[in-house]
């Protein structure tokens, strides 16, 4: 069984990517042996975000056994109006969704000075939801990252939420999160973009099993070379089993 | 046969390696790599004549797993480094070039135009750290020069700009694209080998920088058919460096 963290169904603006469709990511998925993977429709990062949850959640319905649904949440202060009204997340619980996602590089807001995001991460807490919170979307120079010290501040500002830390790969970046892993039983490290050498096994070493995830980033980032690094790092068949599965069914509410 | 066109030797603070040309050749058995093709990282950083030396000796210790690229840290040293280039080739049997550019100190500037043309003469291959645009500058003045452009646009510096760097070798005949990198882009193999033909990729995978696994699995695991995956996964390396025909 493997379980795919931080996977994506729709365009991707950069360049041409072959699977955009539901079934699409599914079939590619399948290709890898990818069992199950939590998306998000990039529609919700690029154009408005509940237009995209209601991709994810159509895409989750239609292929419960291969895609789980993360609703991606933003700022509440659209086309310059003071926001109206409140997140709905008893709606977001039974349209099927059971985490957040955020990505302040895409939707210009700060997540410090940002009160929705407050509201996001209490709520989520409450719920037992995982906040995926990524330092970048995918591991591509051309694409905006998050400040890690903000990254740091959120956690410290919310440290009983789930958070699964996300687009991490240079060695400060790493030494932030397990820092923050040692500091927080509640935060997580998925791996779509770590791709030092023997990265894994040093995370295992530093943090344990239990609080690494894996994550594709498929598919915008090739979700077979993504595995690769886990099916072959240095590190015993209990953890790999943890990574690839046993830590995301247990993350999963 | 598969030969790795990018991997590093030696000491390096900046980069956090200390590794040896043993530990390098298990993690190559590892992975079932043959040949890997290395670049001492004291001769990349602080001292090319130092650190071509180390890897020479590495060379000696294991001479049919480890190719040498003779490596400058800078362009700045004059006949010295046309010296070294010589040394390189005929004292120790080297087989290419390797060097390294940062936007505060970028080798496209004039003084690396006689270190490309001792490469022509000498045959050798350059690996070069550098973005598309570098990489431009150069063959524009050398176009015979066969430059390998390292981690084809996917490093910091070209902003991991790979459809930039296609462009650049559809331009120059003589560029090839090496494909270590973080980025693993799907798509991007495919895209490059339409665009060029297998013959101007070349594999890389920045061991000890990078997971191998990953470097190897994004190359392997394509819909770019046998024949092709094998010129990038080795002959087109041995061919420029004059290994194979």
């Amino acid at each position: 069984m493997i379980v795919d963290i931080n996977a994506f169904i729709g365009q991707w603006p950069y360049w041409p990517v072959r699977a955009t469709a539901p079934a699409e990511v599914v079939a590619e998925l399948a290709e890898w042996k990818i069992d199950r993977a939590v998306v998000c429709s990039t529609r919700s990062v690029f154009v408005n975000w509940e237009d995209g949850n209601r991709e994810t959640e159509a895409a989750a319905r239609s292929y419960p056994q291969s895609l789980l649904g993360f609703a991606c949440l933003g700022s509440r202060e659209l086309s310059h109006k003071l926001p109206t009204g409140d997140f709905d997340f008893e709606g977001y619980q039974r349209r099927g969704f059971r985490g957040v996602r955020l990505y302040p590089q895409y939707h210009t807001y700060h997540p410090l000075f940002d009160l929705a995001v407050d509201e996001i991460c209490e709520d989520a807490r409450a719920r037992q939801w995982p906040v995926l919170l990524p330092l970048r979307i995918v591991m591509n120079w051309g694409m905006p990252t998050l400040d890690p010290v903000v990254m740091e501040k959120l956690v410290e500002r919310h440290p009983k939420t789930v958070w699964i830390l996300s687009g991490i790969n240079y060695l400060y970046e790493l030494q932030l999160a397990i820092s923050l892993m040692r500091r927080f039983e509640t935060v997580h490290l998925e791996t779509s973009c770590v791709m030092g050498f023997e990265a894994i096994a040093k995370l295992v070493q530093q943090c344990g099993e239990e609080r690494i995830l894996f994550g594709s980033g498929a598919p915008i980032q090739h979700g077979g070379a993504n595995l690769a690094k886990i099916l072959n790092a240095h590190i015993p068949d209990s953890a790999r089993d943890s990574i690839l599965s046993g830590n995301a069914i247990r993350l999963l509410p | 046969m598969i030969a790795d066109a990018h991997v590093h030797i030696g000491k390096s603070a900046r980069v956090q390696i200390d590794i040896d040309g043993e530990t390098l050749i298990r993690i190559a058995d590892e992975l079932a790599i043959d040949r890997i093709c290395c670049t001492d990282l004291t001769a990349l950083f602080y001292d090319f004549r130092e650190g071509n030396r180390l890897l020479f000796e590495e060379m000696k210790r294991f001479p049919d797993r480890i190719i040498g690229y003779a490596t400058l840290h800078s362009t700045r040293f004059g006949q010295a480094m046309l010296d070294e280039l010589d040394r390189c080739a005929q004292d120790y049997g080297m087989r290419g070039l390797k060097i390294y550019s940062t936007p505060e100190s970028s080798f496209a500037e004039p003084a690396t135009i006689p270190i490309l043309e001792k490469c022509v003469e000498l045959k050798f291959p350059v690996l070069a750290h550098a973005t598309p645009q570098e990489c431009e500058y150069l063959l524009s003045y050398v176009p015979e020069c066969m430059l390998m452009m390292a981690h084809a646009g996917c490093q910091p510096f070209a902003k991991g700009d790979w459809n930039r760097a296609i462009m650049a070798a559809r331009k120059y005949p003589n560029l090839y694209l090496e494909t270590a990198s973080s980025t693993i882009d799907l798509g991007f193999l495919e895209q490059a080998v339409a665009a060029l033909g297998p013959e101007k990729i070349v594999f890389g995978t920045d061991t000890p920088l990078l997971d191998p696994h990953v470097q190897l699995t994004k190359i392997c695991d394509t819909k770019i058919g046998a024949a092709a995956l094998d010129l990038i996964l080795g002959g087109n390396i041995l061919r420029l460096m004059g290994l194979q025909s």
